[in-house]
């Protein structure tokens, strides 16, 4: 086998292998399953003890159930019953409804006020009665009746297209950006991590009496990009299942219907030509990581390997929030086309809409370009840099680490 | 066969090596001895090509790139392995980066661990083992890929003296199945009991040269162990004596500055009567060591 995909595969199975790995992955999964486990035992236990027992006047009774009985617990036959599972917690109270000299009085009792969506059901109830009551009273004719009936009206008109585009953009700006800044902090900073500790064993001399400097820093940087699609493939297929899941799942299925165009349009916009962005992005803040890692005196040093990278990222990802409205402006298109940057800028330029397909081109043949650039002058310094491993400044190391194979 | 001719090498104002010219045929063992920062290896990265070198490195005829680093095995000066993969996962990356499969070397491992009498199963990991084991694993992964070229630096440093006479055996039989080797060692009594030829380095250029008996030979037969009556006062008297050593209760060691001047003094003690020991021989190794390798000698 090549020498350069025996350095990817042992990269990417030393990787894939870890509890780092193993965490990082199924964490999401992990915290959607508590969260939906929370969730099931919160309402179904909420669905017993926000309910309320009726009793009082049969007709009454009757009609209000009628229009409310999934909030009602009909089980409970007397108030002595009731008054025993309020104390217990295991109704929110009861209400009697009782009326006396033509006047519908409802009477709550509970351990705490009563639920304000409930309070608003039982007035309309009991207004409606009242005011049958009222009618019936009066002895009006029906027509009178009738006019009296009348109701103002209210129409609301919500252009449903345009603001379900909007809150997907916004949706997808999020997820995009929390995304690369997330994978490109963890693979930046494991990256970093492993080139430093292999400096410090200087197991490195004996590498390069087997392969060239070259193939092993560019089967690194495959074995990590592995390791990078292998996460997301586990993250789109178990996304997907967890989709299909809430799709029929009994607490979540009502909302996903609800939401179904927004949820298509959020899924649009993220698998697209911004997953390519996200891919590069990787490389090439992993290439630079490789070169911040290959930059340290010793392995103890290795969590300070990744603090150029880190900085870079999170400067990124801080100059899109005040842009996040405001893609028609000179940064945001120059900084779309600048390798590093773009990455974020890019994709929220897809997102809105704001980009015409050879400005995409550009900004990719630009960041292909740094990519390949970067690889080859950093394979070529590489050896120096590897080998070198004297404790002096940093930039003296720099220095000496260039000019080693000179 | 490996040929350095005429190599040089600096680093900014520090002139690393200085025309340095050796050859190493098949078969055939060099020692290279020197002080710290002497240029061992500085010679031995320049051999790996690890750093751009002036002059000309070649084996069998041809310069050292990539296509022949299967053929090389190396051990670095400092011991280094990756801590978290097994014996066996160490052993095996590294072997098949020198081009040999998996399958080639597995069943190996075993018999090359028992060889080297590394104490642990192949399946432990690399950092529960002791440092001594550590580098003997590390050994093996230099030989297991049965190399032609083998370059050791320092491969003696840390090892007890039974598990040196084990790297003896192994550096003997690389030997014998035609390896060219060049090792680095600051124990002169391991060079001069494997090496065919040793070379001398001192501010990066060659001060001695040779084989061992030809190297000794240089400095003349100036030492004289004998056993006498005499006292050191006494011998320290005779001419061309310039020490006088008591190594045990009657027998000294004398250092002469020529020589011709042993059979006068072999005359002088036995006055034509039995002694019970007189033997003329060249300096030691280390000793020649001393002589030569520090910078007084500039």
């Amino acid at each position: 086998m090549n020498k350069l995909w025996i350095v990817t595969f042992e990269t990417f199975l030393r990787q894939v292998k870890s509890w780092g790995f193993v965490a990082l992955v199924l964490g999401p999964f992990v915290i959607f399953g508590i969260s939906i486990g929370a969730g099931y035992l919160s309402a179904s236990s909420a669905s017993d003890s926000d309910d309320i027992a009726v009793y009082g006047q049969n007709e009454l009774k009757d009609a209000f159930i009628k229009q409310n009985k999934d909030d009602i617990n009909t089980k409970i036959k007397s108030v002595s019953t009731a008054e025993k599972k309020v104390k217990a917690n295991k109704i929110a109270g009861y209400l009697v409804f009782t009326t006396e000299n033509n006047s519908v009085k409802a009477t709550y009792h509970g351990s705490s006020s009563i639920d304000n969506s409930m309070k608003a059901k039982i007035n309309t109830f009991t207004m409606g009665v009242q005011q049958q009551l009222n009618y019936a009273n009066a002895q009006l004719t029906p027509k009178q009746a009738q006019s009296l009936q009348q109701q103002p009206v209210f129409k609301e008109v919500i252009r449903k297209k345009t603001g379900t585009d909007n809150l997907a953009k916004m949706i997808s700006f999020w997820i995009i950006v929390i995304m690369v800044y997330t994978i490109l902090i963890t693979y930046g900073s494991i990256t970093a991590q492993e080139i430093a500790s292999e400096k410090g064993t200087k197991i490195m001399e004996v590498i390069f009496s087997s392969t060239t400097a070259v193939k092993y820093f560019i089967g690194k940087i495959l074995g990590v990009l592995l390791v990078i699609i292998t996460q997301i493939l586990i993250y789109l297929v178990g996304g997907w299942g967890m989709f299909v899941y809430a799709q029929h799942a009994e607490l979540t299925k009502d909302a996903i219907a609800k939401n179904k165009d927004l949820i298509t349009a959020v899924l649009h916009n993220i698998l697209s030509l911004n997953l390519v962005y996200l891919l590069l992005g990787v490389v090439i803040y992993t290439i630079l990581a490789a070169l911040c890692g290959a930059l340290v005196a010793k392995a103890e040093d290795a969590s300070k390997a990744a603090q150029p990278v880190t900085m870079l990222s999170m400067l990124a990802f801080f100059i899109t929030f005040p842009f996040q409205n405001n893609m028609d402006v000179l940064p945001v298109k120059i900084l779309s086309y600048v390798p590093f940057f773009s990455s974020y800028f890019m994709p929220m330029r897809i997102i809105n809409n704001e980009v015409a397909p050879i400005q995409i081109i550009i900004s990719l043949a630009i960041l292909v370009a740094a990519i390949l650039l970067m690889i080859y002058y950093i394979g070529k310094v590489y050896q120096g840099l590897m080998l070198q491993n004297d404790d002096s400044s940093f930039w003296k190391r720099l220095k000496r680490g260039l000019s080693y194979n000179k | 066969m490996l040929s350095v001719q005429h190599v040089s090498k600096s680093f900014g104002s520090l002139q690393a090596l200085d025309d340095i010219n050796f050859d190493i045929p098949d078969g055939h063992i060099l020692g290279l001895i020197g002080q710290n920062g002497a240029g061992k290896s500085t010679t031995f990265h320049s051999i790996l090509n690890f750093l751009h070198y002036d002059g000309q490195i070649n084996w069998q005829g041809e310069p050292i790139t990539e296509s022949v680093f299967d053929q090389i095995g190396y051990l670095p000066e400092e011991r280094s392995l990756m801590p978290k993969l097994t014996i066996e996962q160490q052993i095996v990356y590294l072997a098949r980066l020198k081009d040999k499969s998996a399958k080639e070397i597995r069943p190996q491992i075993d018999s090359w661990l028992e060889k080297f009498a590394v104490k642990g199963n192949k399946k432990d990991k690399i950092k529960s083992l002791s440092k001594g084991n550590q580098q003997k694993v590390q050994l093996i992964c230099t030989l297991i890929h049965n190399p032609k070229l083998i370059i050791l630096d320092e491969p003696f440093s840390g090892l007890d003296p039974v598990n040196s006479d084990l790297l003896k055996q192994a550096i003997i039989e690389a030997k014998n199945n035609g390896a060219s080797i060049i090792f680095s060692s600051h124990d002169m009594e391991n060079v001069e009991e494997v090496c065919d030829s040793l070379v001398m380095l001192r501010n990066g250029r060659i001060v001695l040269d040779g084989t061992v008996g030809e190297v000794r030979d240089q400095f003349g037969k100036t030492r004289l162990f004998v056993t006498t009556d005499w006292t050191a006062d006494r011998l320290s008297q005779l001419p061309h004596v310039i020490s006088v050593i008591q190594r045990e209760y009657n027998r000294y060691l004398l250092d002469l500055d020529d020589e011709t001047a042993g059979k006068d003094i072999f005359d002088t003690l036995t006055n034509g009567q039995y002694i019970e020991e007189f033997s003329q021989q060249p300096p030691t190794l280390n000793e020649i060591f001393r002589l030569k390798a520090g910078d007084h000698n500039e």
